[in-house]
C-alpha cells in the first residue's frame, strides 16, 4: 500500500466530515470539492506506471503511462467545476431569500 | 444534558467517518493488490496503435476526441447547462461591484497580461493534438481575460468589452460546430463524431493540420468552455 493512496483516503474523509458536520452552506460546498479533488488524485493514482513518461508520444518512449485516467480525469475537472457554480448559485438564491446560510435556522424558517 | 447530547452527536459523525475511512482502506488495498498483475488491453492498445489510428501525438486528446468523443459532446453540454441554470437562476437587473478600486499599477499590468493570455490560449487551443493543452485548458486560459477585467475594472466595463449576448453566441456557436463537426462523419459514410475511420484521412502526425477532426473539434469546445465559464463567473459576480 503506497502513501498516496492514505492520502486520498485522508482527502476524502476530510471532505465528508466537512460535510456533515459544519452548519454554513459554503463550507459545505467547499466540503464537496475536497471530496472532488481526492477523486482526481486518486484517478491520477490509478493510471500511473513507475517511470512513465506523459502519454505524448513525439518521440519513441518507452514507458508511458495510461491515458484513460487522465482523460477521465479532465471529464471530473469539467463537471466538478460546473457542479460547483450551480450549488453556488443555489446558495446565492437561499441567502437572498432567508438571509442566512446557516442550515438550521433555514430549517426553522420553512413555510 | 443536551450538552452531553451535543458531545456524543460529534463522536457519533467522527467514528462514522473514521469507519468509513476504515473501509476505504481495505477496498484500495485490495485494488492496488489487483491492479499490479492485471493487464490493459485497452491502454496498451491506444498506446501502440493510437497514433496511428487517430493521428495526434497527444494521447489524450486523441482518446477525449476521437475514442470516446461522445462522452466529450456530453461533458460539453454539462457546461452549457451549468451556464444556462446560472443565467436563470441569478436573475440580473443591476450590475455593480462593491467597492473595489485599484491602484493604476495594477491595472496596467492587467492592461500588459492580457495579450499574452491571449496568444497562450490560442497556442493551447490550436496545438492540442501535439503538445500538452487541449480544448478545455485552452477554454480556461481565454475565459481568464473577462474575469481579469471584471475583477480589475468592472463588471459594467467587462461586459462593455464583452457583450453577454455575445458570449451567448460564441458559446452557441462552440456548441453547434460540435455537434455539425461529428455530423460531418455522418456525410462522409462513416458513424457520428468518427475522425480517425472517416475517409478523409488522419494527414501525418505531428503536424498542425493533422489528426483528422481534432483540432477542429479543440477549437468548438475551447470556444464553448471560455465563453461559458466567463457567462458563469459574470453571472455569480453581479447583484441586485
Amino acid at each position: 500500500m503506497e502513501i498516496p493512496y492514505v492520502v486520498v483516503i485522508i482527502l476524502f474523509c476530510l471532505g465528508m466530515y466537512t460535510i456533515i458536520t459544519k452548519k454554513n452552506l459554503i463550507k459545505i460546498v467547499i466540503g464537496f470539492t475536497i471530496v472532488e479533488s481526492s477523486l482526481i488524485l486518486l484517478l491520477m493514482l490509478v493510471g500511473y506506471k513507475p517511470d512513465g513518461t506523459a502519454p505524448i508520444l513525439d518521440k519513441g518512449y518507452e514507458i508511458v503511462v495510461d491515458p484513460i485516467p487522465q482523460a477521465l480525469a479532465l471529464t471530473t475537472i469539467v463537471i466538478g467545476g460546473s457542479v460547483t457554480a450551480v450549488m453556488l448559485a443555489v446558495v446565492i438564491k437561499i441567502h437572498k431569500r432567508y438571509r442566512t446560510l446557516n442550515i438550521d435556522e433555514i430549517r426553522k424558517l420553512r413555510g | 444534558m443536551s450538552r452531553l447530547n451535543e458531545r456524543f452527536k460529534k463522536l457519533y459523525k467522527i467514528g462514522l467517518v473514521i469507519t468509513f475511512a476504515i473501509f476505504l482502506f481495505f477496498l484500495f488495498y485490495d485494488i492496488h493488490n489487483l491492479d499490479s498483475d492485471g493487464k490493459r488491453y485497452l491502454s496498451e492498445h491506444y498506446i501502440s496503435e493510437g497514433v496511428q489510428e487517430t493521428g495526434a501525438t497527444n494521447l489524450v486528446a486523441s482518446v477525449l476526441y476521437d475514442y470516446r468523443a461522445f462522452d466529450t459532446l456530453g461533458e460539453a453540454t454539462v457546461i452549457l447547462t451549468a451556464a444556462t441554470i446560472l443565467a436563470f437562476l441569478v436573475p440580473i437587473t443591476k450590475a455593480t461591484m462593491f467597492g473595489t478600486t485599484f491602484k493604476s499599477i495594477v491595472n496596467q499590468t492587467i492592461t500588459l497580461i492580457i495579450p499574452f493570455l491571449a496568444v497562450l490560449g490560442a497556442y493551447l487551443l490550436l496545438f492540442g493534438h501535439l503538445s500538452p493543452g487541449g480544448g478545455f485548458v485552452g477554454g480556461v486560459v481565454l475565459s481568464v481575460i473577462p474575469i481579469l477585467l471584471t475583477i480589475t475594472y468592472s463588471v459594467d466595463f467587462s461586459e462593455y468589452i464583452f457583450k453577454p449576448a455575445q458570449k451567448k453566441l460564441v458559446e452557441n456557436i462552440g456548441a453547434i460546430g460540435f455537434v455539425l463537426l461529428g455530423l460531418l462523419g455522418v456525410f462522409t459514410g462513416s458513424n457520428f463524431l468518427a475522425s480517425g475511420q472517416a475517409p478523409f484521412g488522419t494527414g501525418s502526425a505531428g503536424e498542425v493540420f493533422s489528426a483528422g477532426l481534432i483540432p477542429y473539434l479543440n477549437l468548438m469546445i475551447g470556444l464553448k468552455v471560455g465563453a461559458g465559464l466567463a457567462i458563469i463567473f459574470n453571472s455569480l459576480i453581479k447583484e441586485k
